[in-house]
This record gives C-alpha cells, sequence and structure tokens, in this order.
C-alpha cells in the first residue's frame, strides 16, 4: 500500500548510509528525480518542512512516471511514493495517538459496480462524517464532456464556413461552363447524366478535400503531441486522430460536397437552353 | 470611374459568389472574434471576481492551490498584528466547512458553510433580506445567508429557520444541529452553479463547531492603497514566514499559468487556423474571379488603365467581401460566444459569476487589423496575376480565340 506525498518535502541527496539497516524504499516521479538529480539507489532525505523538521532517510527504490492527468496537465509532478507506514510515521502528530490511524481516503473497490449507491447510503449510516465518492465520473460533472461539446460546436462552425466556402467555388466554377452545358444540353445529353457529373465532381472535390484533411491531421499529430509533451513535461496524449474520428469527417465532408456540387449547377440544370445563351 | 466604384460594380455583378463568400468570411470571423475574447475573456472575467471580493493579498497555509486544506493557527492573532500595521487596510478570516441543512419537511442536504468576520458587504449580493448582523447577540445566534438556489430548494426566505450540522474535515464527529435564521439570500460570487452555500458569522460557526475562534482556513487582507499589495505581503511574509501570501496579481499570474493554459492555446491554434481559412477563401476566390476576368482586365489595360488601378481594384474587391463578413462577424460572434459560453460554464465547480468570453474593445481592434492584413495579403496573388498579365497575348487569346 501506497500513498502520496502532499506536503511541503525538503529533499536532498546523501551518497551513503551510515545505519546497518537499509533503509526503507522510496519511488521518485521521473519530474522530482530529474531535477534534484537522484538515479535509483540513491539515498534521500526527507522532512516536512523545509526546515527538516523530523527528516527521514529513504533509498530510491525506482522512478516513476506520474499518470497523465488531463486537469493537472500543467502542475509540476514534483512527487514520491513511499509505503504508508513509513508516511505516517514521518508525518503522524507525535503527540496525537490517534493520528497514525488517520488517512486522507480510502480506495474501496466494490465486488459490483452497480451497488456504489447503495454502498454509500450504508456507509452514511454507519459513519455519518465520512463522504462516499464514486471515482468514475458522470456525463453531467464531467468536465471533458463539457469540452467535447465545446469542440463539437466550434466543428459545426467551420463546417458552415466551408460548406460556404465550398459553394461559392461551385457556383464559380458553373459559371464557367455555362455555355459548355449549353451545348451539352443541345446535343442531347440528358439533365439526369449532366447532374450526375456535377454531382461526381462535387463528391471527388470534397473526397479529396477531407482525405487531404485527414492526412494532415495524422501528419500533425506525432508532432503536436510531441510540442506539448516537450513543453508541459508529461506523458499526456493531446490529440489523437482515430479512425471513427477520420471516417466521421469523410461522412460529413461527402455529402456536402455533393450538395454543392448540384445545388451550384442546379440553375444551369434546370432553366430553358436559350437562357443559357443569355438569350 | 474609382476603384472603389468599380470593385463595387464588380462585386455586386457577381452577387451570388459575393454573397457566399461573405458569408463564409461572417461564419469564420465569427469564430476568430470569439476566439480572440477566450484568449483573455476568462483571464479578465477572474480578475474582476477577485477584485469584487475588495481584497487585495490572500494567505493561505500551504503553497498553491491547497490540494489538502492546511488550516492557519493563530489566524485571530496574525490578523490583530496585522491591523496595527500601517500597510494594512483590514483583514477579514474566513472558514470554510462541510456541514448539511435541512428545512422543515425536507431530507438534510449536503452544503458549504462559510464563517466569516467579515462586516457589512461581502462577496455576494443580497437578493432578499439583509446582511449578517455586525454582532451576535443571544437571541440571534447563527444569522445566516443562503444562496439563491439552496433557498428555493429547501423552500426558505428571510426569516425561516434551518436545522445546520457542521461535519469538520477528517474528524469523526456527531456534532448536534443548530437551528440558524435566515438573514437573507443572496447570489455568492465564488459559489459554484451546482454548489449549496451558506454563509455565516464566524463566531456562529465556531459555536457550531465547539472550537475557540484561533483558526481559519483563509485570511483576506485589504493593503492601503498608498503602498499597495506587495508592501502588505512583505509585512505578512515578515509576520508569518511560515505562511504563503499572495496578492491578486500573483493569483492571476500562477491561474494564467496553469488553470487558463488550455483555453490560451487552443486560442492561439484556432485563431491561427480561422485567419489561415479566411485566407485562402478569400484568396481563391479573388483568383479564379481574376482568372475568369482576363479578358477583361487586359481590355482595360489595353484602354490605359495603369497597374496601380487595376491592383488598387483588387484589393478593394478584397477589402469589399473581407470587410462586409467581418463587419458580419461582430455581431454573428457575440451571439455564438453567448452559446459557447454557456455550453462551458456547465463545467463543474465553476463560479457562477466566471466567464470565457468577455468583451473587450482590444478584441474588436485586434480582429479588425487581421482582417485588414488577411484581405491585403488575400489580394496579393490576383494583383500580381492582373499587373503582370501580356496585354496583347492575353486580348488574342481571350477575346478573339
Amino acid at each position: 500500500m501506497t500513498a502520496t506525498v502532499l506536503l511541503a518535502a525538503s529533499l536532498a541527496g546523501a551518497g551513503d548510509s551510515a545505519s546497518s539497516a537499509p533503509p526503507p524504499g522510496v519511488l521518485l516521479s521521473r519530474q522530482l528525480a530529474a531535477r534534484a538529480r537522484i538515479s535509483i539507489g540513491d539515498t534521500v532525505t526527507i522532512a516536512i518542512d523545509p526546515a527538516g523538521t523530523r527528516a527521514v532517510s529513504l533509498r530510491v527504490a525506482g522512478i516513476y512516471e506520474p499518470t497523465p492527468d488531463p486537469l493537472r496537465f500543467t502542475a509540476q509532478r514534483l512527487e514520491a511514493h513511499m509505503h504508508l507506514p513509513d508516511l505516517v510515521a514521518l508525518v503522524a502528530d507525535p503527540t496525537d495517538p490517534a493520528a497514525r490511524e488517520a488517512v486522507d481516503a480510502i480506495n474501496v473497490k466494490l465486488t459490483d459496480p452497480n451497488d456504489a449507491g447503495r454502498f454509500a447510503s450504508d456507509l452514511a449510516v454507519r459513519a455519518p462524517s465520512v463522504t462516499v465518492t464514486p471515482t468514475s465520473r458522470t456525463r453531467d460533472d464531467d468536465p471533458f464532456a463539457v469540452l467535447d461539446r465545446f469542440h463539437v460546436a466550434i466543428s459545426i462552425v467551420t463546417v458552415v464556413g466551408a460548406t460556404a466556402f465550398l459553394l461559392a467555388l461551385m457556383v464559380i466554377r458553373a459559371e464557367e461552363r455555362r455555355e459548355t452545358i449549353a451545348i451539352m444540353r443541345l446535343i442531347g445529353i440528358s439533365r439526369r447524366s449532366l447532374i450526375a457529373a456535377v454531382a461526381v465532381e462535387g463528391l471527388l472535390i470534397a473526397a479529396g478535400g477531407a482525405l487531404f484533411g485527414v492526412v494532415t491531421a495524422f501528419a500533425a499529430e506525432g508532432l503536436v503531441n510531441r510540442f506539448f509533451q516537450a513543453r508541459y513535461d508529461t506523458a499526456l496524449v493531446f490529440l489523437r486522430v482515430t479512425p471513427s474520428i477520420a471516417a466521421r469527417s469523410i461522412a460529413i465532408a461527402l455529402p456536402l460536397g455533393l450538395a454543392a456540387g448540384v445545388g451550384a449547377s442546379w440553375p444551369l440544370l434546370r432553366g430553358e437552353i436559350l437562357s443559357l445563351f443569355r438569350r | 470611374m474609382t476603384s472603389l466604384w468599380l470593385a463595387w460594380r464588380t462585386t455586386t455583378r457577381y452577387r451570388v459568389r459575393a454573397m457566399l463568400a461573405i458569408v463564409g468570411v461572417a461564419v469564420i470571423g465569427a469564430l476568430l472574434f470569439d476566439m480572440l475574447l477566450l484568449s483573455r475573456g476568462l483571464l479578465d472575467s477572474f480578475a474582476d471576481l477577485l477584485r469584487s471580493a475588495g481584497y487585495d493579498v490572500r494567505i493561505i497555509g500551504s503553497e498553491g492551490l491547497p490540494i489538502v486544506r492546511v488550516p492557519i493557527a493563530g489566524a485571530a492573532r496574525l490578523a490583530a498584528d496585522l491591523r496595527a500595521r500601517p500597510e494594512i487596510g483590514d483583514v477579514v478570516l474566513v472558514r470554510i466547512e462541510r456541514a448539511t441543512a435541512q428545512g422543515a419537511g425536507h431530507p438534510p442536504r449536503p452544503i458549504t458553510i462559510v464563517g466569516t468576520t467579515q462586516i457589512g458587504g461581502g462577496p455576494y449580493t443580497i437578493v432578499k433580506g439583509e446582511d449578517l448582523p455586525a454582532t451576535s447577540s443571544s437571541w440571534d445566534r447563527c444569522p445566516i445567508l443562503v444562496g439563491r438556489r439552496l433557498a428555493a430548494a429547501l423552500g426558505v426566505a428571510p426569516g425561516s429557520s434551518l436545522r445546520v450540522s457542521v461535519r469538520p474535515e477528517g474528524i469523526r464527529s456527531a456534532l448536534p444541529p443548530i437551528v440558524c435564521r435566515v438573514a437573507g439570500v443572496v447570489n455568492f460570487y465564488f459559489a459554484a452553479t451546482s454548489e449549496d452555500a451558506v454563509a455565516t458569522t464566524m463566531d456562529a460557526l465556531q459555536e457550531a463547531l465547539g472550537t475557540s475562534g484561533e483558526s481559519a482556513d483563509l485570511i483576506l487582507v485589504a493593503s492601503r492603497p498608498e503602498t499597495g499589495p506587495a508592501a502588505a505581503v512583505r509585512v505578512i511574509q515578515q509576520l508569518r514566514p511560515d505562511l504563503r501570501a499572495y496578492s491578486n496579481e500573483d493569483v492571476l499570474a500562477q491561474f494564467n499559468q496553469n488553470g487558463f493554459a488550455y483555453f490560451r492555446q487552443i486560442s492561439f491554434v484556432l485563431s491561427s487556423l480561422t485567419m489561415t481559412f479566411a485566407f485562402l477563401l478569400v484568396a481563391t476566390l479573388l483568383t479564379v474571379s481574376v482568372n475568369q476576368r482576363l479578358g477583361e482586365i487586359a481590355a482595360l489595360r489595353a484602354l490605359g488603365i495603369g497597374r496601380a488601378r487595376i491592383a488598387s481594384l483588387l484589393l478593394w474587391e478584397s477589402a469589399l467581401l473581407v470587410g462586409a463578413g467581418a463587419v458580419l462577424a461582430l455581431p454573428l460572434g457575440g451571439l455564438l460566444a453567448l452559446g459557447l459560453d454557456r455550453l462551458l460554464r456547465q463545467m463543474p465547480g465553476l463560479p457562477d459569476r466566471l466567464h470565457f468570453f468577455v468583451f473587450q474593445w482590444r478584441a474588436v481592434m485586434m480582429h479588425a487589423a487581421l482582417f485588414a492584413v488577411t484581405a491585403a495579403a488575400a489580394a496579393g496573388y490576383p494583383v500580381w496575376l492582373a499587373t503582370r498579365l501580356p496585354i496583347a497575348a492575353t486580348l488574342r487569346r481571350e477575346v478573339v480565340g
């Protein structure tokens, strides 16, 4: 059983240990070990304040990468994990016998996770001063669910802007080909064939654009992650382009391209042939 | 005919494409405007929130934002020492505990109870009733201010009674409930939208806890204007080096560095993307439009219209499209910001008064400047194309051919 040190700890490397019994082990976060220039096997001193009160010597048994936490990605993860008895011996008030029994939190794994509500009410009856909080978040109290909705809203705005752009381009292309379409209709090519042609063209443009976007996103994924991981010294993954996201982008782009192609050419395909020659 | 007039005639001649281009620029411009509002909105809103309390230095028992609460021992003594110093204007002790509140006919409801020594006004707006009394009396031992949400949930109004059981953190306690009188219903500035909060006097909270008034979670200090918060922080550090004192500016700097980082990054990334998008949109449309009108432009050049006027014509066309889109983007962006702000404020634990999108004239100026640059840059390639074209060859190809 381990506990995270959440106290003002003064930490200094000490090359040797004079006592015969080996000091207890401690795990240091990669960031803390790098900052204090400590390696595995070193002996360090941890105290409860910068003045060195109740200092204890501990042997660095390992260096770990802290679990990435999106809510704390800007925080410097200067942390250490040690055995609970070692931590209690370090921080407990010697004049208070109950202090050795105190912990900040107890993690409980239920046999059936669906019993969480019943477990919380049972515990509230037996220990009224204890607060029970589920470790999993619901959709309502998850900040990332809110951020997700924010990103979706921005995506919708971007798609609306892009659609206007695509439509403007298709209108220009349709105007360019006014006389070509008129001649094709004069020589007997059916409206249906012409509509199919502009629809295929719109689809191809949209598919090309969507594929370019997906390839750019895949290429940028590594760069963006490496930049922000270096910037905040974290292993957190900031950007992940999944196949479902890529598929969703293409699935949105294709119908929009089709609609833009047909919509822009529709006035030319529907009108009288002579009007296309401005007669 | 001026270049502007000619550009206007060209734009109105191709109404559909011009309208679509303006709509595209307006939508993208609205997003850009919102990202500019977001780039400092949360920080400005947080600064307003901090200043609304009327105190410019905060003293806490641990470094940074406390994960584990560290109470400030000897807080009353420290407050007395600080009040005696010429750099200090006012000192308020604050203690925060968890509790349950029970109204008549309602089950107990978990609340946050804040005890304060502040007299007359605090970080709240009174909606109904009155403020906390300056002194406690034997007949009114526990006056409380109740948040509007909690008052509605428990069906209480000024003059009603509430049974409050305080549950001190980290202590197994079975303190008996005390009956408190609702003095007023308020909107707390710092309370989260989903949080049920109650404020009372420090004496009342200490009595409910059964402790003396020597400990506080937070001490708020107002420095004297002539010396400023930096001098107040120095005084606090001299008196109690074991504590941490932060001026509002320190808190804002820390917030800007940590809590605000995500929104600063996304604002920068999306602003850059929207600018690129607007540039591509206008540059592509103008280039295609120029390619369509090569014969017309060559004819104008053949008639004696100089390169500078042709360049000016295209610049005006770009300015008309981008300008109209940018102007439309402001009200559109305002509406979009309202929606996005409402969406982001659903985040749990955010104070009710905190906003992500805050209107600033600086953002409008920046928006205008960025679009002016975009209009000029987007016209660059079409201008180069139009001014460099060989007149005779173009006329032969476009007109005779």
